[in-house]
C-alpha cells in the first residue's frame, strides 16, 4: 500500500490567546503534489512550521515518514522553502548554494556538482560566481528554490513558492515541481493560488481560520460539488444585460462574477437549458456557455465563503 | 559535526575573504612598523634647537648659571647629540618688563623667519628666593618640553641657593646633576633585558589589543545573528540546524577570524621587536637606537598565556554577545543588552592601570577570578610580575567555568529568540525563555 510519507494527527497550536491551528489532521501520501490551500491567516504557515519541528504544537502528533523522529532530524530527507525567506547578501552563489547542501548533510564537492547543474539548468549559470546582491530577485527567488532542492529530499515542502515570481519564472518552477513529482518525489506546498493549485495538485486540503474545510484528491473534491456549475463568457456588453437573469435566485445560487466571464452554480430544481433561454431572451451575447466542473476557486469560494476568509483579529501573532 | 563544522567554515570564509579584513591585516603590521621606526627617524631628522632668551633681572650669577646650564644640555644620544637649546642672554637688572615686551614681537612666528625666538626665560631674584620662573614660548602646550624645562631650571635654582648660602660652588657642581634612573625588569629570577617603559608599553598593548578584538569581533558576532534574522536566511537554516549547531558555529568562526588576525598582528610584532637592529640598519639608523624602539620583546609562556585566555575569553563574550542578537530585531534594540556586555569588557580594561601600579594587589587577585575579568587581567598581571603556576590554572579553569555557563544560558536564549521576531523582550520574558527552553 502507498505509504504515507506525513500525517497531522489532530495538531493544534495556540499564540497568545488566539487558535492559530485547531485540530488539524490530513495525510500526505508518498509522491505526488499535495496542496495546502486556504486565505491569508487561515494557519497555513504555522501548520508548515509545526511539520518542520521549528514551533511546537500544543495538542496532536506530527509523523513524518511514519518514524518517531521531529522534523530537524529528518531534515536531511526534507527541503524546506519557508514563507519568509532570505539569503546571504554577500556570499557568491554556488557557495552559498553548496554551503545549504552541506547543512542537509551533503558533500561539499557533490553539492558544488549539483548547485551548477541546477544553476544551468534554470539558466543562471553566468551568475554562478557571483554574489547574491548581484542578482535580482526573481534570481534570487530562483536559488532559494535550488537550494531547497539541492539534496534530492524525498519531501520537499514549500510555503508560498510562486508569490512574487513572474509568469515566465512561475513557469519554469512549475515545471520542475511537476518533474520532481513524476520521479516519485513528494511535493507539498502551499498557495492561495486556486487556478495554480488546480493545475498542479494531486490531492488538495483547504484550511480556514486553522480549521481544515475540505480534503481529498482533486477530482473527489470537484466531484462532490456535482455537475451543476456553468461557465459563462460575455461578448461585449453582454455582462450588464445578463446581470439581471444571474440574480434570479430560482436559476442561480451562487454566482462568481468576474465582468466579462462569470461562474455559477445552478439553483436547485433549474436546468441549465433554461438559463441558457433566459440569457438569449434578455439579448446577451454569448461567447461561451459550458457546463463544467466547478473550479476549485469557486469551490473554495463556496465552501469558506467571503466571511471565513478573513482571519479573527487578534494580537500580534509571534513569527 | 560535519554540519558545524560546514557553518564555521561558511562563517571564516565569508569575514576572510572580504576587503574589510584584508585592509585591517595588512595595515595592522604596516602601522607597527611605522610607529616603530618614526619617532627615531622623526627625532634624529628635527632641524635646529629651541632659541630661548633669558632675560636676567636677578642678581649674581643666576643669570649665567641658567644660560650654561640651558647651553649644556643635548638631545639624542652618543656622538650624534645636538644641543637642545640656543641660548642668548640679555643682562637686564631693573628694566625685565622692558625687555620682555621688546622681545614679544619676535617670538613664536613662523618656523622659516630669520629673527625668531621659541621662547623667553626670565630669572628674577624671587626665582631663586620663591621658586617661581616665568617662560613665555610657543611650546607651552607640550609636557614634555615643559617638564624638561623645569628639570634644568630646577637644578640651577637649587644650586644657586646652596651658593648665596656659603656652599662652595665646586661642591655645588659635583652635587648637582640630573640623577637618571636606569631600570631593568627581572622576571622569574632572571634579568631579561626590558626595561621598565618597555614593560608597561607591553602591558598596556596587550590589554588594548585584547579589549578591542573581544569588542570588535563580540559585536561582530552580534550584528550577524540580527542581520540572519532581519533577512530571514535564519528560517532556512533552523529548518536543518539546531540552534546549538548555528550559534557554536558563529562563534568559533569568528573566533577563528579574531585569532587569526591577532595572530598576524603579534606575529608581526614579534618579528619587528626581534629583528630591531637589522631594521635599524635598514634605515640607516645606529644600532643603539634599536634599544629605543618602543616594542618590546615578547617571550613564549607570556604568549600562551595570552593566546590561552584570550581564547576562553573571546568565547565567553562572544556567547554573550549572540544571546542579546538573538533577543532583539535591530541594531538599536540590541544597544541596550550589548553595553551592558561592553561594560564588562571596559571595566576589566581600565582595571589595568590599577594592575601596573600592584601586579599582586587585592584587586589583582579578585579580579583573576572573575570569568569576566580574568582574560585581560590574568595576561596583563603576567606580563608584568611572576605568579604562581597554580594560581594562573586555578584563573583559567574558573573562566572555563564562566564560559560553559555563559554558553549555556546564551544557548537557551538562542534556541528560542531566532525566530521571534516583534517587541524587543523584557528581562522577565529572556528568563523564562532561559527556564523553559
Amino acid at each position: 500500500m502507498n505509504e504515507t510519507i506525513l500525517k497531522l494527527d489532530r495538531v493544534t497550536k495556540r499564540f497568545s490567546g488566539h487558535v492559530a491551528v485547531r485540530e488539524l489532521s490530513l495525510e500526505v501520501p508518498k509522491g505526488g503534489i499535495f496542496g495546502l490551500l486556504g486565505p491569508n491567516g487561515a494557519g497555513k504557515t504555522t501548520t508548515l512550521r509545526m511539520i518542520m519541528n521549528i514551533i511546537v504544537p500544543d495538542q496532536g502528533k506530527v509523523v513524518l515518514f511514519e518514524g518517531q523522529k521531529s522534523g530537524r532530524e529528518y531534515s536531511d530527507r526534507i527541503g524546506f522553502l519557508p514563507e519568509e525567506r532570505g539569503l546571504y547578501k554577500k556570499m557568491k552563489v554556488v557557495d552559498h548554494l553548496a554551503f545549504l547542501g552541506e547543512t542537509k548533510g551533503m558533500n561539499r564537492k557533490v553539492a558544488i556538482q549539483k548547485a551548477r547543474e541546477w544553476l544551468e539548468r534554470l539558466g543562471l549559470h553566468d551568475w554562478t560566481a557571483k554574489k547574491v546582491e548581484d542578482l535580482s530577485k526573481g534570481m534570487q527567488q530562483k536559488v532559494q528554490f535550488i537550494g531547497t532542492l539541492l539534496h534530492d529530499p524525498e519531501l520537499v515542502i514549500l510555503d508560498e513558492p510562486f508569490s512574487g515570481l513572474d509568469p515566465v519564472n512561475s513557469e519554469v518552477m512549475e515545471e520542475v515541481v511537476v518533474e520532481i513529482a513524476r520521479s516519485g518525489r513528494t511535493v507539498m506546498f502551499s498557495t492561495h493560488n486556486m487556478e495554480q493549485a488546480e493545475k498542479m495538485c494531486d490531492r488538495v486540503v483547504i484550511i480556514a481560520r486553522g480549521v481544515k474545510a475540505l480534503d481529498g484528491s482533486l477530482s473527489e473534491v470537484k466531484e462532490g460539488y456535482g455537475k451543476r456549475n456553468i461557465a459563462l463568457t460575455f461578448g461585449s456588453g453582454g455582462g450588464g444585460k445578463a446581470a439581471r437573469v444571474l440574480q434570479d435566485p430560482s436559476l442561480v445560487s451562487t454566482l462568481n462574477d468576474s465582468g466579462t466571464s462569470a461562474e455559477l452554480e445552478l439553483a436547485p430544481g433549474a436546468s441549465s437549458q433554461r438559463l441558457l433561454r433566459s440569457l438569449v431572451e434578455a439579448g446577451v451575447e454569448l461567447l461561451r456557455f459550458e457546463v463544467v466542473n466547478p473550479s476549485l476557486r469557486s469551490i473554495f469560494i463556496a465552501k469558506v465563503g467571503a466571511e471565513a476568509a478573513t482571519p479573527v483579529a487578534s494580537e500580534a501573532r509571534n513569527a | 559535526m560535519h554540519k558545524l563544522w560546514a557553518v564555521i567554515r561558511r562563517e571564516f570564509q565569508t569575514r576572510v575573504q572580504s576587503k574589510a579584513f584584508v585592509i585591517s591585516t595588512i595595515l595592522g603590521p604596516l602601522l607597527m612598523g611605522f610607529m616603530m621606526v618614526m619617532p627615531i627617524l622623526m627625532a634624529s631628522r628635527e632641524t635646529g634647537s629651541k632659541r630661548i632668551v633669558v632675560i636676567d633681572g636677578a642678581g649674581g650669577n643666576f643669570g649665567q648659571s641658567l644660560e650654561r646650564e640651558l647651553s649644556e644640555a643635548r638631545r639624542g644620544g652618543g656622538t650624534d647629540a645636538q644641543p637642545r637649546y640656543e641660548v642668548i642672554r640679555i643682562a637686564a637688572r631693573g628694566r625685565v618688563q622692558a625687555v620682555q615686551d621688546s622681545l614679544v614681537p619676535f617670538t613664536g612666528l613662523a618656523r622659516d623667519t630669520v629673527h625668531r625666538l621659541d621662547g623667553l626665560l626670565i630669572a628674577t631674584d624671587s626665582a631663586v628666593d620663591a621658586g617661581v620662573v616665568k617662560y613665555l614660548g610657543d611650546n607651552v602646550g607640550s609636557m614634555s618640553d615643559m617638564g624638561m624645562l623645569e628639570n634644568f631650571i630646577q637644578n640651577v635654582i637649587l644650586s644657586e641657593r646652596l651658593q648665596r648660602r656659603g656652599v662652595d660652588p665646586a661642591i655645588v657642581r659635583a652635587a648637582s646633576g640630573r640623577v637618571n634612573l636606569v631600570t631593568a625588569k627581572i622576571s622569574e629570577g632572571r634579568l631579561t633585558g626590558e626595561s621598565g617603559a618597555a614593560s608597561f608599553a607591553l602591558a598596556y598593548a596587550m590589554a588594548f589589543i585584547l579589549y578591542l578584538a573581544l569588542l570588535i569581533y563580540g559585536i561582530q558576532v552580534m550584528t550577524s545573528v540580527l542581520e540572519e534574522k532581519s533577512n530571514r536566511i535564519m528560517e532556512v537554516l533552523a529548518s536543518s540546524l539546531t540552534p546549538f549547531q548555528l550559534m557554536a558555529g558563529k562563534v568559533v568562526g569568528v573566533g577563528a577570524v579574531g585569532l587569526l588576525q591577532l595572530g598576524i598582528w603579534v606575529g608581526t610584532a614579534m618579528f619587528l621587536s626581534h629583528n630591531a637592529v637589522a631594521i635599524a640598519g635598514f634605515f640607516n639608523m645606529p644600532p643603539e637606537s634599536a634599544a629605543q624602539m618602543p616594542l618590546p620583546a615578547i617571550c613564549w609562556d607570556l604568549l600562551i598565556v595570552f593566546l590561552a585566555f584570550f581564547t576562553v575569553g573571546f568565547f565567553l563574550f562572544a556567547a554573550a554577545y549572540a544571546a542579546v542578537g538573538a533577543m532583539c530585531n535591530t541594531m538599536q534594540e540590541a544597544q541596550q543588552y550589548s553595553t551592558a556586555v561592553t561594560l564588562l569588557v571596559a571595566v576589566s580594561f581600565f582595571s589595568i592601570f590599577s594592575l601596573l601600579n600592584d601586579p599582586n594587589g587585592s584587586l589583582a587577585r579578585v579580579f583573576s577570578l572573575i570569568p569576566f575579568f580574568a582574560p585581560i587581567v590574568m595576561p596583563v598581571r603576567y606580563s608584568l610580575t611572576s605568579i604562581p603556576l597554580y594560581e594562573v590554572a586555578l584563573s583559567f579553569a574558573i573562566t572555563v567555568l564562566g564560559l560553559f555557563g555563559v554558553a549555556w544560558i546564551a544557548g537557551r536564549i538562542y534556541r528560542v529568540g531566532i525566530l521571534m521576531y516583534g517587541k524587543k523582550p523584557s528581562l522577565k520574558e529572556v528568563f523564562h525563555w532561559v527556564r523553559t527552553s
